[in-house]
């Protein structure tokens, strides 16, 4: 049998005390929390701001909803789940300002004085662009990548079969490569220079 | 691009730190919350004979219209309404209009629907 890891523990015990009626022992779970949270909500709309707002809300809510965490399930996957919601309601009511996939600007040519530079700002293009995907293909995506690539979680935080989820990441791929197509040619150039070199 | 680029990219994000004062905003929240009045629960017991009241003034009102309005609505579409011929000829236009509307409206809504199915929307 796994053992039980510490932070749920905590949180368990933590959410305890808060239910009979210990309000600060919810600074506990938010302190543990927010780090997540907040990176979740900033893979949701890359802005600092706004990201914190909307990892404010979803703690209100897991507050209110808090009697509602059903044990045999963790913690963190309850307040993932719950956080996904929210996030995703509140920027159905208010859009963050995206621009058009098919205005994401096209990576320029490599640039091998300053690859750095310009891997930096191609990957920017290429997470701007997932934002640019339409909802049913962004929060798959989003949420793949900030579990760390673990289909299961990120299908159990949106509530959806995994079969669905794997659909719907490779529909988004394809997306993405068909906005990008001269950056697979582009790495190959960049690898084959660097060989060279 | 190849998907192992992709992931590459994708999953490397760095990591965004909470301001200083995030914590302590979000536990200001839970205090207000916490410290607010409960919600004043609906009063079943008042509404519910208003409730009922309204309920038999409606069913009255709807037994009365049936009773004295439907007859005499009966009676007036007996007495056929005369158009006169100069007019025939606008309605039948304005009919046209409205039926090609209804249509385009039939079509935007069937295509936005489909488009949002597919994603594209």
């Amino acid at each position: 049998m796994s053992p039980i890891p510490q932070s749920a523990c905590e949180d368990l015990a933590d959410v305890n005390r808060v239910l009979a009626g210990d309000v600060q022992a919810f600074e506990g779970i938010v302190r543990r929390w927010q780090g997540p949270l907040v990176n979740m909500a900033w893979r949701y709309c890359r802005d600092r701001g706004r990201a914190e707002e909307l990892a404010q809300e979803a703690f209100i809510r897991a507050w209110r909803g808090l009697a509602q965490w059903r044990r045999e399930g963790s913690f963190s996957t309850w307040l993932f789940a719950l956080a996904a919601n929210v996030f995703r309601t509140e920027l159905k009511r208010f859009p963050t300002v995206t621009a058009p996939m098919e205005s994401a600007p096209e990576p320029s040519g490599p640039a091998l004085q300053h690859r750095d530079l310009e891997d930096r700002s191609r990957h920017e293009v290429l997470r701007r662009a997932v934002l640019a995907l339409p909802l049913r293909y962004r929060e798959p995506v989003v949420l793949f990548y900030f579990h760390e690539m673990d289909l299961a979680a990120a299908a159990q935080t949106m509530g959806m079969p995994e079969g669905t989820m794997k659909a719907r990441l490779s529909r988004a791929r394809a997306l993405l490569r068909s906005r990008f197509p001269q950056l697979e040619s582009e790495h190959a150039a960049l690898h084959f220079a660097g060989k060279e070199a | 691009m190849n998907p192992e680029s992709m992931d590459r990219i994708l999953a490397t994000e760095e990591e965004l730190v909470p301001s200083s004062g995030f914590l302590a905003s979000v536990m200001e929240r839970v205090q207000e919350e916490a410290s607010a009045p409960p919600p004043i629960p609906f009063p079943w017991l008042r509404a519910i004979p208003a409730l009922v009241l309204a309920t038999a003034v409606l069913g009255w009102g709807g037994y009365e219209f049936a009773r004295f309005a439907l007859p005499a609505a009966g009676e007036l579409a007996l007495a056929s309404p005369r158009i006169s011929a100069t007019l025939v000829t606008p309605l039948k236009e304005a009919g046209w209009v409205a039926g090609s509307l209804a249509v385009s409206l039939v079509c935007w809504l069937l295509s936005s629907r489909l488009a949002g199915r597919s994603g594209l929307l």
